[in-house]
């Protein structure tokens, strides 16, 4: 399959009055076309930050690459000269923010906004890009697309003004999407639609997705992989399968056991203790080892590397050496791990899939 | 059945009443909540959950109807002795942790406020050692108390905002979307922290969220409102399994879980509120399919519910 991007060891630090924050501690990963790659994680684990520093859109002022390079189209994206990057920005590759209520420019109609993309990079002329742009509200599903045009954002309510981001988005037929939490503001109804209508695009166009969010339900949804970030580095990825069936990383375990099901009765949920790691001050060796009930004093003291367990599938934890002892996840994720032939829990009955 | 703590009865909240821009936050809505039961609200943002738990607590001043707690009517004037014992019995969390504790006070003051209004302790030294208390309870230590709040993090913010209600040993909180600014990992330690202070002290909540597999975890019984309406309320295993009216089947076709398999075959339904197909002079009203299980519906309606 085709790489679209390929980000390699990147590592970066925001310096900051209190310090040195290293957000970025050594990840690698890439996007194959057509696929939607889901970064999960919690606040501050830096998947934000890794999709910024792809898009370039992090302050110059306080940002230090220390390593690594992003390879898109042959090109390191970390070399290229401001210039050339803007180029790309929203062209090959482009962006939704989380909330669509800050994003848009409130002084602009809607149908500027959209045609901006088209006038910059693909050179259109004014008429040409105002058909274009009707098109593409029509596509993201806008009624009465001719008369939205003239409208200010105002006008319109969360839902509908993240389908005009995503028309601005897509105008110019990106080869890479790059989506920041784009449902986390709007409700399960608004959210179903507009996933709905990512996947549809996605189809359409054909193009490559990283998707970013901690809402777990959402990557079962719209993920063909899923790496989960966390303190800086990706703890684990797979086929969305292997992750949510046969999770390897104990704060992937943490993280599959503490969403309530809508079937269970469990008495009490499980919460991972503790509080994500100070980036100011990060801890030596395995960064979730102190808050982990499955840490060995290794973890301590060295950070574990990527252990393969498939061809798609790796998980930093020493828990795959072959050395290490043999431990059970929690009730939960064992109960997750019965439905993925391979892993050794493997019950054999393909009726565990609902 | 339990004994009703709360009735909450024909409860009306309209913002910019006599102008045409009035809106109907809360039309109209009636239910109990009974002592030592979680109730989750769920709904859609702008459906007047959040209206309804503020109008409750007297926050807003009701339109209409009537909210009676423990037989004493809320929204009825009272002379301020009568309101200081009231406002002791209910308190509420708020949802944004960041915006609810002042930023210039510091946590022991924070929580010792409510302490301080209603005198319930005598002396500096009974007041810190209440506060350390509080702040025991909720996982927090008492080392914490001479901190600002900018110094915890958002679940440590939501604990604090808990040891505040706690304070005035109120027997009814209204906990509103107390976890949507939480991260995943910390969402169930408030969550459990909540369900623990629930069994020690036999507390009664009203949990409103969006959240709804949340709010299946933690409520007893759930209500679902839709335009200002509660459209559906019954035990929280019904809700969640046998729906009836059309928007709460279509509220939990909306919400996607952590599975993928269960992902690809998930249908979404949709709701048109026009597919009731109610005649002008049919009595649109809340009825009792099973016992415990409202719906708001027509009388031919509830004959096909009943089936």
């Amino acid at each position: 399959m085709e790489k679209i991007v390929e980000v390699k060891n990147l590592e970066l630090s925001f310096h900051t009055f209190a310090g040195e924050v290293k957000a970025i501690q050594g990840v690698n990963f890439e996007v194959y076309k057509g696929e939607t790659l889901a970064i999960v994680g919690e606040s501050g684990s830096g998947k934000s930050v890794t999709t910024k520093s792809i898009m370039r859109l992090l302050p110059k002022s306080s940002t230090e690459y220390k390593n690594g390079e992003i390879l898109f189209g042959g090109k390191d994206l970390l070399k290229i000269s401001e210039k050339e990057m803007q180029k790309v920005r929203g062209k090959d590759i482009s962006m939704i923010f989380q909330d669509p209520m800050t994003s848009l420019n409130p002084t602009m109609t809607v149908g500027n906004q959209i045609m901006e993309p088209l006038l910059k990079h693909q050179k259109l002329s004014k008429s040409e890009a105002r058909k274009k742009s009707i098109e593409l509200l029509t596509l993201v599903g806008m009624p009465k697309p001719e008369m939205r045009m003239k409208q200010y954002p105002h006008q319109f309510s969360g839902g509908q003004r993240q389908r005009i981001v995503i028309a601005v988005a897509l105008a110019c037929n990106p080869k890479l999407l790059i989506a920041d939490e784009p449902t986390t503001a709007l409700d399960v109804t608004i959210q179903a639609q507009i996933l709905e209508l990512m996947k549809d695009l996605q189809k359409k166009i054909d193009t490559s997705i990283i998707f970013i969010t901690h809402d777990l339900g959402v990557v079962a949804n719209v993920a063909d992989r899923v790496a989960v970030m966390y303190g800086g580095r990706i703890v684990e990825v797979g086929t969305v399968d292997e992750v949510f069936y046969n999770p390897q990383h104990p704060y992937t375990w943490g993280l599959l056991s503490s969403m309530p099901s809508l079937d269970a009765t469990e008495e009490k949920l499980y919460a991972i203790p503790g509080t994500p790691p100070d980036l100011l001050d990060p801890p030596k060796g395995d960064a979730f080892a102190l808050r982990s009930e499955y840490a060995m004093k290794i973890d301590m003291e060295q950070v574990p590397p990527l252990f393969k367990v498939s061809e798609t599938h790796y998980a930093a934890t020493w828990l795959l050496h072959p050395d290490a002892p043999q431990v059970d996840p929690p009730a939960a994720v064992i109960e997750r791990m019965k439905r993925f032939p391979g892993s050794r829990y493997y019950t054999g009955n393909a009726g565990g899939v609902r | 059945m339990a004994e009703k703590l709360l009735e909450i009865k024909n409860l009306k909240q309209y913002f910019n009443v006599g102008t045409k821009n009035e809106v109907r936050a809360v039309d109209d809505i009636t239910f109990d909540i009974y002592k030592g039961e979680t109730l989750g609200i769920v709904g859609e943002s702008g459906c007047g959950k959040s209206t309804t738990g503020r109008t409750i607590i007297r926050l807003y001043d009701a339109t209409g109807g009537e909210v009676i707690y423990d037989g004493v009517d809320v929204h009825a004037k009272k002379s301020k002795k009568e309101l200081k014992a009231f406002n002791r019995k209910m308190q509420m969390i708020f949802q944004d942790p960041y915006a609810s504790l002042n930023p210039r006070m510091k946590v022991l003051d924070i929580i010792a406020e409510g302490l301080d209004i209603h005198g319930l302790v005598k002396n500096t030294k009974e007041r810190t050692a209440r506060v350390h208390e509080l702040l025991e309870t909720v996982g927090l230590n008492r080392e914490h108390a001479n901190r600002y709040p900018h110094e915890f993090s958002g679940g440590q913010r939501q604990r604090l905002g808990i040891a505040r209600a706690l304070a005035v040993e109120p027997e009814f909180i209204i906990a509103d979307e107390p976890i949507s600014a939480l991260d995943v990992s910390i969402q169930a330690q408030v969550v459990n922290l909540l369900k623990e202070l629930q069994e020690e002290r036999g507390l009664t909540y009203l949990f409103i969220a969006h959240d709804l597999s949340m709010v299946k975890y933690i409520s007893d019984r759930i209500g679902v409102m839709h335009f200002g309406k509660l459209v559906e309320i019954g035990p929280a295993a019904t809700i969640y399994t046998a729906p009836l009216h059309p928007y709460t089947q279509s509220l939990l076709s909306a919400i996607p879980l952590p599975d993928p398999a269960y992902e690809r075959s998930r249908v979404r339904i949709s709701y048109d509120p026009t597919s009731h197909k109610y005649l002008q002079d049919e009595e649109v009203i809340m009825r009792e399919v099973t016992p415990g299980h409202f719906v708001l519906c027509s009388q031919r309606e509830f004959e096909t519910f009943a089936k």
